[in-house]
């Protein structure tokens, strides 16, 4: 009953997924190998490092912000794991200093966001550079590699036919559902986002919510790394930097509010499998990689479109938060 | 409800007719690149990767970036050597220059099942993984115009040698400004690796052989962009008064720091010299306020690198001073795998209308 509850779609969600029915019908009818194995395994390999940080992003969007150091968090935090195991660390230690690395990029945004309220965009934009900087001042811009080879299981492995990275990522998955649904700190970033002075006057620690969500996005950011890290190799300063405004796109795509306060995990990922599917079936035509951009926005403004169209059908207010059964328990957090 | 579904399905519809009509599109004014994405192919119904099917080869060439004028040269000379050979010419690539966005290209055409991967990668150590992947699936694996870590290729076709130009560069600038002076180093990127070898081989060079040049400061990183290398250019020409040579890596970059010289009509007394395409830098070849560039032909490398790669497929083996078509006698390295496609050319007033890239 609650699995049920669980699984229901919303008007958009279902839209994402006749969208992905639609296309993944479509390739397969006409894209060459779209339905080998070595085509899904491939896919399952690519899709995470872009899933993790759109879902990083998310949170940090549902409260109306934006980080745009989450991707050189990542470069950071893949260095500092790369000179760990370069350097003879053990491989856990090396995660951990790896992790350690981005929840200080992302507690350092935290505190000058959430403590200080300099707005996200602005900080974020001030650390992206900074991360990218001391990056670049560490490696001087070239790339640090020499793993052992037990490393690279990560990237390459796979349990029960499932790729290594694909599982990372469904943990994540269910990481974030859980925090951002199940927990008081979740129902209080939908709330912050919505409205920051009635979550404050509600009794929300708006600064510690705000903190959280930036060492989630950090926590999203380590992850993509551990997986960056394994399957190239090495890690260096521009290593996933292509994914910073593809992520937005992705929780746009998702039907997250870039104002803030609605969007859930499920139209994320959605979103992301969808941009997945078209690029490796466009890759598979050999269509023209400009090609596939404009497709991507194509099927992103299309989407949005058609989702606007249904509201002013339906000419029902546009609910900000989604419409969960527990927010009206969310409002009483456990935080008085 | 009902117009939900409406709407719901409307979309799923334009969606799929937007995709039809552009692989269609693209099929047909792509020259030789594959016929149409309307039917499945012919090769591709065997499933799994290898052997083909059809008769002709298929050969990927994954440039480090898609859609700059040198890559596109590249393109132009890969697709005639598809045409003249007869192998279906696959030209693919990321839109920015991340190697993430590379290797998943590269995850792409292996699930395709493609005879020959040819890269030039955006970072070498991270395509080891994939390149290695797509070995272990019975792919031709090769590099061009940057090599990749020389364990995971078969062959890499390099434009020219690299201590060669490095050196070139050097002593063209030194033609211009004399070997004693200021002179300033600006680079596409501080990450870009064979920008880097080419800089640090020159700087080998100038400390032995020229020891009165004196670089000012640190090497300047111009985001690959001619707008920065120009403003960057003014700024060093304001910090270094007495600045005598400019030293310009990059395609854009030279154009850049020839556009600031120019606009400040310092053509005589500023030597710059950099690797730059003969029609952008025409204008500034003119007055003199580029003195040289110097680069190779990306054509005729996008040609050499179909050429081998089926020379290869075909069971051959690579020789030096072997005579390839269109290209001229290759030079092969005691190695038997590092292909030197020639010596560098200048790119003078005299001569820069002679070429089309």
């Amino acid at each position: 009953m609650k699995l049920w509850q669980y699984l229901r779609l919303s008007a958009y969600e279902t839209t994402l997924l006749a969208v992905f029915a639609g296309l993944f019908l479509l390739f397969s009818l006409t894209a060459p190998n779209f339905l080998s194995a070595a085509n899904f395994r491939s896919m399952m390999v690519q899709l995470p490092e872009l899933g993790l940080i759109s879902l990083g992003m998310m949170a940090v969007v549902l409260t109306a912000g934006i980080d745009l150091s989450i991707t050189f968090t990542a470069a950071l935090s893949g260095i500092a794991l790369a000179w760990c195991l370069s350097h003879g660390w053990p491989i856990p230690a090396a995660m951990l200093a790896g992790l350690v690395t981005a929840l200080l990029c992302g507690a350092f945004n935290g505190v000058f966001i959430a403590g200080m309220r300099i707005s996200p965009i602005v900080m974020t934009l001030g650390t992206m550079i900074l991360y990218e900087g001391i990056a670049l001042q560490f490696t001087k811009g070239g790339s640090i590699s020499g793993f052992p080879e037990a490393y690279s299981v990560i990237g390459s492995g796979s349990v029960a036919g499932i790729p290594v990275p694909m599982l990372i990522f469904t943990g994540a998955i269910l990481l974030t559902a859980i925090l951002l649904n199940r927990t008081a700190w979740g129902r209080s970033v939908y709330m912050i986002g919505s409205n920051p002075t009635a979550a404050e006057f509600s009794g929300i620690r708006v600064r510690s919510v705000l903190m959280g969500v930036y060492l989630f996005s950090a926590l999203m950011a380590a992850l993509a790394a551990v997986i960056m890290t394994s399957r190239y190799n090495s890690a260096k300063v521009d290593y996933g930097s292509s994914y910073l405004l593809k992520s937005v796109a992705t929780i746009v795509l998702g039907g997250v509010s870039i104002q803030g306060g609605a969007g859930t995990v499920k139209g994320v990922v959605l979103g992301a499998a969808i941009f997945q599917i078209l690029s490796s079936a466009l890759n598979l035509y050999g269509l023209s990689p400009h090609l596939v951009d404009v497709l991507t926005g194509t099927v992103l403004i299309f989407v949005l479109a058609v989702n606007l169209l249904n509201q002013k059908w339906k000419r029902a207010p546009r609910t900000r938060v989604p419409p969960p059964p527990e927010a009206t328990e969310a409002k009483v957090p456990a935080s008085r | 409800m009902k117009r939900r579904w409406f709407s719901t399905l409307a979309l799923a519809l334009a969606v799929s007719l937007v995709i039809t009509a552009c692989g269609g599109g693209a099929g047909g004014g792509g020259g030789s690149q594959s016929q149409s994405s309307g039917s499945p192919s012919p090769s591709a119904s065997g499933g799994s990767g290898g052997g083909s099917s059809g008769g002709s080869y298929q050969i990927a060439i994954v440039p480090k970036l898609v859609g700059i004028p040198y890559f596109n040269a590249s393109e132009v000379g890969a697709k005639q050597a598809g045409q003249d050979l007869g192998v279906e010419v696959i030209y693919t690539g990321p839109t920015e220059p991340d190697a993430a966005q590379q290797v998943n290209v590269i995850e792409d055409l292996i699930s395709r099942g493609v005879d020959a991967i040819a890269v030039a990668p955006n970072d070498p150590a991270a395509l080891t993984p994939v390149l290695r992947k797509a070995k272990d699936a019975g792919i031709l694996v090769l590099d061009w115009d940057t090599p990749a870590e020389a364990d995971v290729v078969e062959l890499s076709v390099h434009q020219i040698d690299d201590k060669v130009f490095a050196e070139h560069l050097v002593d063209e600038m030194v033609k211009g400004m004399g070997d004693s002076g200021e002179y300033a180093i600006l680079t596409g990127g501080l990450s870009a690796s064979n920008l880097n070898t080419w800089i640090d081989l020159g700087q080998e060079y100038i400390q032995s052989k020229y020891p009165n040049l004196k670089l000012v400061t640190d090497r300047i990183p111009t985001d690959e962009k001619q707008q920065l290398a120009y403003q960057k250019t003014l700024d060093l020409l304001r910090a270094y008064p007495n600045l005598k040579g400019i030293l310009a890596y990059s395609t854009p970059a030279p154009l850049g720091a020839a556009q600031a010289v120019q606009e400040r009509g310092l053509q005589d007394a500023i030597t710059v010299v950099g690797t730059a395409l003969p029609t952008d830098s025409g204008p500034f070849l003119e007055d003199g306020s580029l003195d040289v560039a110097v680069l190779w032909d990306p054509a005729q490398l996008g040609y050499l690198t179909i050429y081998l790669a089926k020379h290869l497929l075909d069971g051959n083996k690579v020789e030096n001073g072997m005579e390839v078509p269109n290209v001229g006698k290759i030079e092969v390295k005691p190695d038997g795998k590092t292909v030197i496609m020639g010596p560098p050319t200048d790119f003078l007033k005299d001569n820069y209308k002679d070429y089309n890239f």
